[in-house]
């Protein structure tokens, strides 16, 4: 998101006790909403902002039900790992293709939002609308925090939830596992319902403040994916390898914990849990470092470093584990904060929604088949194997970290620049297209001006040149 | 397995007092039972393995298996189980054993023997064993590794009728050692899980000098494993515990003890027990599948260490390798690509 308009549509609603003739326009009525329902106010925005933040929650907290519940799972539905694995494929799958038509369905038939890839388009759909401008940091901040949150509450929760409704069942078994489940979806219709909340609100405001419909760009065309540099290949290369040896990871890693470092198992879903508690305050801290120091490079480099780091202490040590997975969270925040933008750095502006919704669907499309291949390797090789394996991944993402590094370097490119140095390219550039815009407003008026005679004024001026009498008031 | 032939052919029924006595006690080692047919039968109680061009074979410790125990698990955390949960023992020495000639294979030197309670009709226990000449790795989970100086025990318990509905069942490992010796267990923690997922622990039950801890002279090793099914995967494992080493206890007066040791026994030899159950309180117990595995490693010298297979340690070098190469050679290349640069095409004015 590098560019934004400053839009005055919203953010000066908080002044309007009076009708402000300059930002909002809507209807002059008699009675003044109180100030809750009254779309244009800030007290209205935070209420759609804790209803936006909720709807990623109950997703996020059903994605991560297998893993708090591994063991369980497996025993009372009698699975061995790769099948287990394959719950986390099937989320996938139906992702890969998705998140591709999700964009376009969305501009088609704005309203209809379906599966939690397509969720995050959705969202972001929404944040852009109520909150274009200088907020929408916070805004995606806040709801990459929520969603964060949502798993971490699941992690910790689901299984004293499984010991309690064992308690009343009698026995482990199918039926109490599928009571804790049913539990958990409750949560997706709560996000449900702010859904729909939302999507009320949404009309409303639309009525009230008859405001254009925010748009983020997403306008999905299959064949704009051939004029894609390589830079951006190696970024998606970047994004998948290093996904991949994480997701799954956290997937399968409280029974890991419970065979090597002996943790019960409350104690693992805790360690568990850390990438995300640990990413939810840190994601906006560092995405504003990464903003006010750039060398956007350098830091997915020491990302992808300290992730390989964490895994090979979890593979080759005993030391404690909640060292490697603080590492873990700190690094997943930072590559987060410092990749996404940027695919917006090399990417002209139109193809940003194709770019991005195509990074969405591979990386999907490598969690799913890297989910079952973990299920596999851990059922014939055991942890360490599969740990090397993950380190394998994250290996690959670091050569690709260091041709893009050199690419970019070599083509003299803007990826690696300093937040100073892309500030004053940015100014210049700024000028430079004020220049081109005088300019062509310019030739635009010299045009006007040589706009060819007509007959009479021609013939009027050779008379007077000649001398003659000529007549006004000719019809031109 | 020179030696079972030798016994063999060494047994005689007469009791003829002029013949020298063999230097096998068969007495001892063999015993009569009947078979399942009812005809009497001389069955062994010991399986004494003879290892092929060893000069000498000083036998400085003496491992057996004397009793099956079975409790009633009804614990829900780690603690002990109550004693009063424990069923009357099994017995080794009142099992009907079967013939041992029929499963003994010449060119994998093994051998399986397998026998049964007289109250259990269709349940047995087995008892595979396997010797080796040279290093390798069992197919089979555990996969332990073994050398030539070693061999495998397979304990197998199949069929056996379980009396209560929560059944687990442990094993008791004697070992008699002489006085200057002593028998040490111990646990390793190890970080490589590659051939027996998800268990990072080995166990080992060591005779050593008194008083010091080095060289080890001979070990008993096992995984704290066993296998609810014949042909295992990863989720039919279920972790086992094993109890302290007991201290030192004055020798049981077995029938197989004095034939090895002969009247020096009482003197010159201490035991002590490990007892190793199988199964914790969550795992599903016996009733489940009706079928237990456990494996465990005899052997003269140190025991065998696992190490990484080739495999992990060709990926881990090339992982780790090519970036670090990536980054030489393109540091490399872009500082003669900005030195070939730096040429002036015209001297500066001024």
């Amino acid at each position: 998101m590098a560019e934004r308009e400053e839009c005055t549509g919203l953010l000066e609603g908080e002044d309007d006790s009076e009708s402000s003739p300059s930002s909002s326009k809507y209807c002059s009525s008699e009675k003044q909403l109180p100030a809750c329902c009254d779309p244009s106010r800030l007290l209205h925005r935070i209420v759609v902002l804790i209803f936006m933040c909720f709807l990623g929650f109950g997703s996020y907290f059903c994605y991560d039900n297998p893993a708090a519940l591994q063991t369980q799972i497996v025993q009372d539905m009698d699975l061995n790992t790769s099948m287990f694995m394959q719950l986390y494929a099937w989320y996938s799958w139906p992702n890969v293709v998705l998140c591709f038509l999700g964009g376009f369905l969305l501009d088609r038939v704005f309203g209809i939002r379906t599966g939690g890839e397509s969720l995050a388009v959705a969202q972001n759909t929404y944040a852009v609308s109520w909150f274009k401008g200088k907020e929408l940091n916070l805004v995606f901040g806040l709801q990459l925090s929520m969603a964060r949150l949502g798993s971490t509450v699941n992690m910790n929760i689901m299984g004293w939830i499984y010991s309690s409704v064992k308690g009343l069942v009698g026995s482990p078994g199918h039926t109490t596992l599928g009571i804790t489940l049913l539990i958990g979806c409750a949560t997706c219709i709560f996000s449900l319902i702010c859904a729909l909340v939302l999507g009320y609100l949404d009309k409303r405001a639309e009525k009230i403040l008859n405001k254009e419909q925010g748009e983020t760009g997403e306008v999905i065309k299959l064949t704009d994916v051939k004029d894609f540099s390589i830079s951006l290949w190696l970024i998606f290369i970047i994004c998948v390898c290093y996904y991949v040896a994480v997701f799954p990871f956290i997937g399968l890693g409280q029974v890991f914990f419970i065979e090597k470092f002996n943790f019960s198992p409350e104690q693992a879903r805790a360690i568990n849990s850390v990438v995300y508690i640990i990413s939810a305050p840190a994601s906006p801290v560092l995405g504003f470092m990464v903003d006010r120091i750039g060398k956007n490079i350098i830091w997915v480099m020491c990302a992808v470093v300290t992730t390989l780091a964490a895994h090979m202490m979890l593979a080759f040590t005993f030391w404690n584990p909640w060292i490697a997975m603080s590492l873990l969270g700190i690094s997943y925040s930072l590559l987060a904060c410092a990749l996404w933008p940027m695919v917006a750095f090399v990417v002209p502006e139109h193809q940003l929604g194709t770019a991005y919704g195509f990074m969405q669907s591979i990386q999907n499309l490598g969690l799913a088949l890297i989910s079952i291949a973990a299920g596999y390797i851990l059922d014939n090789h055991g942890y360490l194997f599969l740990e090397v394996f993950f380190s394998a991944c994250v290996c690959l993402a670091l050569i690709a970290v260091v041709m893009l590094y050199f690419v970019d370097l070599l083509r003299g490119g803007d990826l690696n620049l300093s937040a100073k140095k892309r500030g004053q390219l940015q100014q210049i550039s700024d000028t430079e297209a004020e220049q081109r815009e005088r300019l062509l407003q310019q030739n635009r008026e010299d045009l006007a001006r040589l706009r060819p005679m007509s007959a009479f004024g021609l013939r009027n001026r050779y008379l007077s040149r000649l001398g003659a009498q000529v007549q006004y008031g000719g019809n031109d | 397995m020179g030696s079972v032939c030798r016994e063999d052919a060494s047994l005689r029924y007469d009791a003829d007092p002029h013949n020298p006595p063999s230097e096998v006690r068969s007495d001892a080692l063999f015993r009569e039972g009947l078979t399942q047919s009812g005809q009497t039968t001389y069955t062994p109680r010991l399986i004494a393995l003879d290892l092929k061009e060893a000069s000498t074979v000083s036998v400085y410790s003496w491992c057996n298996s004397a009793t099956i125990w079975e409790y009633r698990d009804n614990s829900t955390d780690q603690s002990q189980a109550a004693a009063d949960s424990y069923f009357p023992p099994y017995s080794l020495e009142e099992f009907t054993w079967e013939d041992l000639n029929r499963t003994l294979n010449h060119s994998a030197l093994t051998a399986q023997l397998c026998g049964r309670n007289q109250s259990q009709h269709r349940g047995r226990v087995c008892f595979q064993i396997s010797a080796f000449e040279s290093w390798g790795r069992d197919p089979a989970w555990p996969r332990l590794l073994h050398s030539a100086n070693s061999s495998q025990l397979r304990f197998v318990i199949e069929g056996v009728m379980p009396r209560s509905n929560c059944s687990r069942f442990a094993l008791e490992l004697l070992s008699i050692d002489s006085r200057d010796h002593e028998a040490r267990e111990e646990t390793h923690r190890s970080i490589d899980d590659e051939y027996t997922p998800s268990i990072f622990q080995v166990s080992q039950l060591v005779s050593v000098h008194v008083n010091s801890s080095a060289p080890v002279l001979s070990y008993a090793q096992w995984k704290p494993v066993a296998y609810r099914t014949a042909s295992p995967v990863f989720e039919d494992s279920t972790p086992c515990r094993h109890s302290p080493s007991s201290p030192p206890l004055p020798p049981p007066r077995l029938g197989l003890a004095l034939a090895f040791f002969g009247g020096a026994l009482d003197q010159g030899y201490r035991a002590s027990a490990v007892n190793i159950s199988f199964g914790i309180p969550g795992e599903p117990f016996y009733n489940a599948t009706g079928y237990l595995s456990w494996s465990c490693l005899l052997g003269l010298g140190s025991p065998p260490e696992d190490s990484f297979s080739p495999l992990v340690l060709g990926i881990m070098v090339v992982g780790l390798g090519t970036p670090a190469l990536l980054l030489l050679v393109g540091g490399a290349y872009v500082c003669v690509r900005r030195l070939g640069r730096q040429q002036p095409g015209y001297a500066p004015i001024n």
